[in-house]
């Protein structure tokens, strides 16, 4: 179509653009494979001052090989560059920033470089977009930030740049598509370069270039809990949980926090629960990253599938020999999706269960509690009551308390926290740091991690609150203050009201729900070391060092 | 061991110190000298900010073994890291010295010690080593007596001056948990350097200190499973043996011999190779 002006739009630039890019860069290139020692130079042909890049980077895989290469291109030929990173985790994310080579970023957890961050903003070197949760800065990808150039990780490549992400496939096939369909980009460093891949996770049509790294990606053992640390405290308040909520009302399908209580409950299944006779009544499908501290109570039987969001190291053997529980491809190894295990978590599952850091009278939560601004991850979408959903459960109706022909079910969100953190910090607070956290920042809204409306049940070492139970908000109120302990929340409860609370179901104690504090002992965890896990596997399971002692 | 022995089997390393000296002893006749309510504390902690325990971390129990009498002297691991104070060393060269009477008057008495200590409490520092010489002057006599037996279950571990405790006993005993050392791995990177030896590391630490490297290498006599049951039997056992023909700690020409031939690297598997050929016959006697 001619314009008014007579000339003839292009409706093709992007692609365009991205050929003359990657003529250029051919000349480090060996077909589609990148030379490594020019790997600085090919990213300086590749990447055009004010991009949008995407650098993978999730809280376990780092492509830190071209993190590292970006941070070298020269500040005069690459600058301004807006990053795309949903997990600040290296120092050289933020180095860019210092050096002007980026500006801008979008990113949704920012935990180990959270206090560089907060210092670049206020001295004018960084802009942030927004902060996101992981499913909405991918989401954006498909919207209004679609990639200019991915750079991503991938464990190894044909050289036809076919690629295998095996068991931590994560975020790299989401991040891809939205640059090799968007015009973009894609960039992928791997660990080997073979001539068979055990599978193809992504195809070499969505795929650029391939770089072999100097060392492999870095990957985190994140969700590691060593069961050594799992205190008698946290043991009650698994049993609190199990006969109070899953046993309450038969969660069959759910997603785990990472904190100490999650790992004791899933350490209790085999144990505890078995004796209440639960097994296949409860927690039978998991949306979880590949807990370790899960294997007893697969080797029991407890659990029929789990679909994780990501990889663990040490765990890849355990999963390619329990290929009926775990998603895996034809060659054994498992295949992780982040994107899709958000989506099973939000829609799929009937129960999330997490830790936080802080709680008000309201039961909004957050783990931000200091100077730091960390950001969301994954945790805001797991912990919420999705509106959209529709298929009915005997949990989800559970919860359903209007009795208008139009009323829904709704999720178990249950918050999990002890009345007070270690050094005698109270959970349970009068107003969340996350408000003036978020006001320093300048934050259109104040970070809170899962809002108190979504809240069903909290679980403290005092008892149960049903929040989903509470007529009206000061109902709610009076139900949250009498399991907050001796905390500023939990010193306004009124005893008079709690008694007829407990009456009518909205608190219980561990009487009301047949548990016995004292019998909550670690003997009752069906492993009480790292050591013990690996028994459990049958030596399948291969801890990473430093979770080891012997 | 599987998971069916993981789920059935008791703990010893998960149990506090008074558990642990009760599950030890023969069923009846379990009484404590010095226990929680006579509230014998340590007057030096609460002026430093520390709350104290009413049995100061060491419990002293009277009873039977195989219906010979017995003392066991447990360390509260929970307790200040187990540390030796004023009051607490006290009790066990106090303890110690009763039993040493009885064997030198002839009555029968089995004195086990139930290690679970970083060593001398640093609040207390002069008399928690004055302490400790009390303590190694009575076992020394009482072992002339009678064999005087040692646990190392974990996960605190054996260090420091106590750790000298546990090299004097007639056997020792050890869990693959326990540790024993005389400096503690955070205590040597400290001084020496990270470079020296990464307390996080905890394989590196375990392949130095931990009890299959000591059982192997000769510092300590029997390796056993956490388990309440198994680790009474190896106790039982190590009286019936009877005495040693000689204390590990008499061997020095022994022991002499072993450090001149120190390998350039000592570390854990190098030591073992050295070492567990000739290591393991510690009943021979050199003297």
């Amino acid at each position: 179509m001619t314009r008014p002006d007579g000339t003839e739009r292009s409706w093709s630039t992007r692609r365009e653009d991205k050929q003359r890019r990657l003529e250029r860069a051919a000349a480090f290139a060996d077909g589609r494979v990148l030379k490594p020692d020019r790997i600085v130079e090919a990213l300086e042909t590749i990447i055009v001052s004010g991009d949008r890049v995407a650098l993978e980077g999730d809280n376990q895989k780092q492509a830190d090989f071209l993190s590292r290469s970006l941070a070298k291109v020269d500040p005069a030929k690459v600058h301004d560059l807006h990053m795309l990173v949903s997990s600040i985790s290296r120092p050289e994310q933020i180095d860019i920033f210092e050096t002007g080579i980026a500006r801008r970023i979008d990113f949704a957890y920012a935990g180990p470089q959270s206090l560089r961050v907060a210092q670049l903003l206020e001295d004018g070197k960084l802009e942030v977009g927004a902060i996101h949760t992981y499913v909405e800065l991918y989401a954006r990808m498909f919207v209004d930030l679609t990639p200019r150039v991915a750079l991503v990780a991938a464990e190894k490549a044909d050289r036809a740049g076919n690629l295998y992400t095996g068991a931590n496939t994560e975020d790299t096939p989401t991040i891809v598509e939205a640059a090799a369909f968007g015009g973009g980009i894609v960039v992928v460093q791997v660990n080997e370069i073979v001539d068979v891949l055990p599978r193809v996770d992504i195809p070499a049509s969505w795929v650029d270039f391939v770089v072999k790294a100097d060392r492999p990606a870095a990957i985190e053992p994140l969700f590691t809990r060593d069961p050594r640390l799992i205190t008698e405290q946290h043991i009650l308040m698994a049993m609190l949980a199990i006969r109070g909520v899953y046993e309450r009302h038969g969660v069959v399908s759910l997603n785990h926090g990472i904190g100490f209580n999650t790992a004791a409950i899933e350490l209790l299944l085999p144990t505890y629960a078995q004796s209440l006779g639960l097994k296949g009544k409860i927690a039978r499908h998991w949306t979880l990253n590949p807990h370790p501290t899960l294997i007893p109570a697969i080797e029991s039987g407890w659990v029929e599938s789990v679909h994780c969001f990501g990889g663990e190291v040490g765990m890849e053997g355990y999963i390619e020999a329990r290929s009926d529980v775990f998603f895996t491809g034809p060659d054994g190894s498992l295949r992780s999706n982040r994107v899709l295990c958000q989506l099973a978590g939000q829609y799929a599952v009937d129960m999330f269960i997490g830790a936080t850091l802080q709680i008000d009278g309201d039961a909004n939560s957050s783990t931000v509690t200091t100077g730091r601004l960390a950001g969301f991850g994954g945790a805001p979408n797991m912990g919420h009551d999705p509106g959209g959903r529709r298929h009915a459960s005997k949990a989800w109706l559970d919860l359903k308390t209007d009795t208008s022909p139009l009323a829904r079910g709704h999720k178990l969100v249950v918050q999990m926290a002890e009345t007070f953190q270690s050094g005698g910090v109270p959970t349970f607070v009068e107003e969340l740091d996350a408000i003036e956290v978020g006001q320093a920042a300048g934050m259109p809204i104040a970070p809170v991690m899962i809002y108190g409306e979504d809240v069903s049940h909290v679980v403290t070492e005092e008892g149960v609150a049903y929040l989903y139970l509470a007529r009206d908000e000061e109902e709610r109120r009076a139900a949250l203050a009498a399991v907050a302990g001796v905390s500023p929340v939990g010193l306004r409860h009124d005893p008079a009201r709690t008694d007829d609370l407990r009456r009518r179901g909205l608190v219980a104690y561990p009487e009301d729900l047949g548990v016995r504090p004292t019998e909550a002992k670690r003997s009752l965890l069906a492993a009480r070391t790292i050591e013990d896990l690996v028994v459990w596997s049958g030596g399948l399971y291969q801890p990473p060092a430093r979770f080891r002692s012997y | 061991m599987n998971s069916a022995a993981l789920l059935a089997r008791d703990s010893f390393v998960e149990m506090g110190a008074r558990e642990r000296a009760r599950r030890l002893l023969d069923a009846a006749g379990f009484r404590e000298l010095l226990g929680p309510f006579e509230g014998v504390e340590s007057p030096w902690l609460a002026r430093q900010g520390v709350v104290p325990q009413s049995d100061d971390g060491v419990v002293v129990a009277r009873g039977t073994l195989d219906g010979v009498p017995a003392v066991v002297l447990a360390i509260e691991g929970a307790f200040q890291g187990g540390s030796t104070g004023e009051v607490s060393g006290a009790k066990i060269a106090g303890a110690l010295e009763l039993a040493l009477k009885d064997a030198e008057a002839g009555v029968p008495i089995r004195p086990v010690l139930l290690f679970e200590t970083g060593g001398v409490r640093l609040q207390e520092a002069n008399l928690g080593l004055a302490a400790m010489a009390d303590i190694h002057a009575a076992l020394i006599a009482l072992r002339q007596h009678v064999p005087v037996v040692g646990v190392i279950a974990g996960m605190v571990g054996c260090f420091g001056g106590m750790s000298i405790t546990a090299g004097l006993v007639s056997r020792l005993i050890m869990t693959r948990q326990g540790r024993l050392g005389l400096n503690g791995p955070e205590v040597i990177e400290q001084n020496a350097g990270i470079a020296e030896l990464d307390s996080r590391d905890r394989p590196l630490i375990w392949s130095l200190t931990g009890g299959e490297q000591r059982v192997a290498t000769g510092f300590a006599d029997i390796l056993i499973e956490d388990d309440a049951e198994a680790i009474g039997q190896a106790v039982r056992a190590a009286f019936a043996a009877g005495m040693p023909a000689a204390h590990a700690s008499q061997r020095v020409a022994f022991w002499r011999e072993r450090l001149a031939q120190l390998p350039e690297r000592a570390e854990g598997t190098a030591l073992r190779r050295l070492w567990s050929e000739n290591g393991s016959d510690r009943e021979a006697g050199d003297e």
